[in-house]
Formats: structure tokens, sequence, C-alpha cells
């Protein structure tokens, strides 16, 4: 199929095309811990927070932790969330397991579910990979859509431990019969289960980063090109932009 | 690396360039990889400024086999002195 960018046609793979208005789709629909309205909440203040004076203020700062102050953000979401949601954006890569759990635990605003938090981490990731597509490719942003009906089914995952990450994940040989199960198809490396104790999640950002990056199986299988670009080529590109985002995992 | 250059300005355009940095850079790849190419790039582009916000929202630590086949480049770099 055909995308139109400023004026002119690129081409585009079915699959990538379809699992990019999936996530849409699924960035509207009730999570399992917040609402559709409350994701796309989510999702635009992700977009605000580039725009935080406090955010550029702390992006300049030795240390994030020394400057205090308020976002500028949306008043019908929680001081917590706003939080969260802004540092994921703006300086992800100076999270600490101590912010983490400040956000947890409380105490100069109040806690946030473990569980919220990591349904916010994979919404953050979400918008990121449709708007950076957006801007990469030359098109402006997409308005956000409308929410779905429906309520969150608050179902936490009674094998998730906290033993592996800064947040409580779930282990394959702990996924029950009533969890959703996301190993077989995407795999169980470290980048899956981070998002695993809202299992959920795992299959909304996965089942679109699969189509944008490759298979887990593709990646290392060097006897096949599965792009339109090479495996070195591919991981030039992802190296320098998670060195750019000052991620080392 | 064939055209690798080429990608790294797209990359870099996408992150903080401006409009005409950006205009430039996509133009370069289009012209020197093809459109398939070019929207193949942006989505890996997309991907990994996504899969950071995972990685460094979760701490998740690197997995063993990677931790010991990266460990004398992490200490040359040193990659080990980030919290995440």
């Amino acid at each position: 199929m055909e995308i139109g960018v400023a004026g002119e046609m690129l081409p585009m793979r079915e699959s990538l095309a379809r699992e990019v208005e999936i996530a849409w789709g699924r960035l509207a629909q009730p999570g399992t811990w917040w609402t559709g309205a409350e994701r796309l909440a989510i999702a635009g203040e992700a977009r605000r927070a580039q725009d935080c004076g406090l955010c550029q203020r702390r992006k300049a700062a030795l240390s994030p932790y020394i400057v205090e102050g308020e976002h500028d953000g949306a008043a019908d979401l929680a001081p917590a969330v706003v939080e969260a949601v802004h540092r994921l954006v703006t300086d992800a890569g100076r999270i600490t397991e101590r912010w983490i759990q400040s956000l947890l635990t409380g105490g100069e605003m109040p806690a946030l579910e473990e569980t919220g938090y990591v349904e916010i981490v994979g919404v953050i990731a979400m918008i990121t990979a449709l708007d950076v597509l957006h801007q990469a490719l030359g098109l402006p942003l997409r308005d956000l859509p409308a929410p779905a009906a429906g309520s969150p089914n608050r179902r936490r995952p009674e094998g998730a431990k906290r033993n592996l990450a800064w947040v409580s994940t779930l282990a394959p040989e702990d996924v029950g019969p009533d969890d959703p199960n996301p190993y077989p198809v995407h795999g169980d490396k470290n980048i899956h289960r981070g998002l695993s104790l809202v299992p959920q999640e795992v299959f909304n950002f996965f089942d679109l980063d699969v189509e944008l990056y490759l298979q887990d199986h593709e990646i290392r299988d060097f006897a096949h090109e599965f792009r339109a670009i090479s495996h070195a080529q591919i991981e030039l590109i992802a190296g320098r932009t998670s060195a750019l985002n000052g991620c080392y995992y | 690396m064939p055209h690798g250059q080429i990608l790294i300005d797209l990359v870099e355009a996408v992150h903080g360039g401006g409009g005409a940095a950006m205009a430039a850079a996509r133009r370069a790849v289009r012209e020197s990889l093809g459109d398939d190419a070019f929207v193949d790039a942006c989505a890996t582009i997309a991907s990994f400024s996504a899969v950071v916000k995972i990685a460094d929202g979760a701490g998740i630590p690197l997995e063993d086999y990677k931790e010991k086949a990266t460990r004398e480049l992490r200490r040359e770099l040193a990659i080990n002195s980030f919290q995440s």
C-alpha cells in the first residue's frame, strides 16, 4: 500500500500499516489499569511534555533530581502521573530505581500503583513509536482518536515478582492460566519482560514493534534480509538512535 | 557500511534537526536507497526511540549473554557508570 507524504506517495508494507492502525485503536481502548480516556490523556500529556519548562530545566541540570518546580501539565491527571509521563518522555535515560519507588510509595504526591505505572510506560512507548514514525516520514502528528468506552479489568498477574527489574515482572514460568501470555509470540528477553506486570501491554507494544523493527527470530537471522535495508543498516540506525536517547540496554 | 552516513544523518535530523536538515536527510535517503528503504529506516528510528522508554522506565538489566559479549566494550566506553 502507499501513504501520502507532502503530496508524494510512499510505499508502506501492509503489515506495518495494519499494526499502526491497530496500535492507534489500542491506545484508545480501555487498558488493564486505565480507561481509554485516561490512556489518551497520558498520550496527550506525552506530547505536551516536550514543551514543559520544568522538564527543560531538569534536562539541562547536572541531575534532574535537584530541580524543584511544577510541570506544565494537564489538570485532569494526578501529579504522580504527570511526573511519570514527563520524565519518561523528556529524560528517561536518567530514571533511577529510587525515583520509581518514590512514585510508588508516595510522599510529596499521592502514590501511583505499580501496575498503573507500568501501563503508563507502555502507553508512552506506543505514542513515542507512532509519533516518531510520523515525524521521521514527514507527516504531521496524527490527532489522538476518540476514547472507546469500557472499564479496565484491573487484573494483576499473581506470579509477578520484583526480582529482575525496578518494577515487578512476570517470568515465563510464572504465567498463570488466566494471564495473557505474550512470550510464545514475542520472546522472553528482558525487554519483553519489562512491561509484563501488565501483559497486555507487551502485546500492545511489541505487535507494533516487530513491524517497525524485526520479529524476534529475524533479528539474528543474518542469512536473510527482511526489510529494504540490511541487518547492518538497521543496527546502525538502532545504535545511533539508542545513543541519542541515552539508552545503553 | 553502505550509505551509513546518510542513515546516521536521518537519525540525527529526526532527533533534533530542524526542518531543513530533516528535508535534506529524507531526500538523501530516498535518492540513495529508495522509498522502501526510507520507510524502513523511519520505522527503525521509531522503534528504538520507543524501546528506550521500556528499558529505562522498567529498569531492566542486560541479559547475561549480552553482558558477557559486551563486557570489554562496555569497560572501554565506561558505560557501566550509567544508571540504566
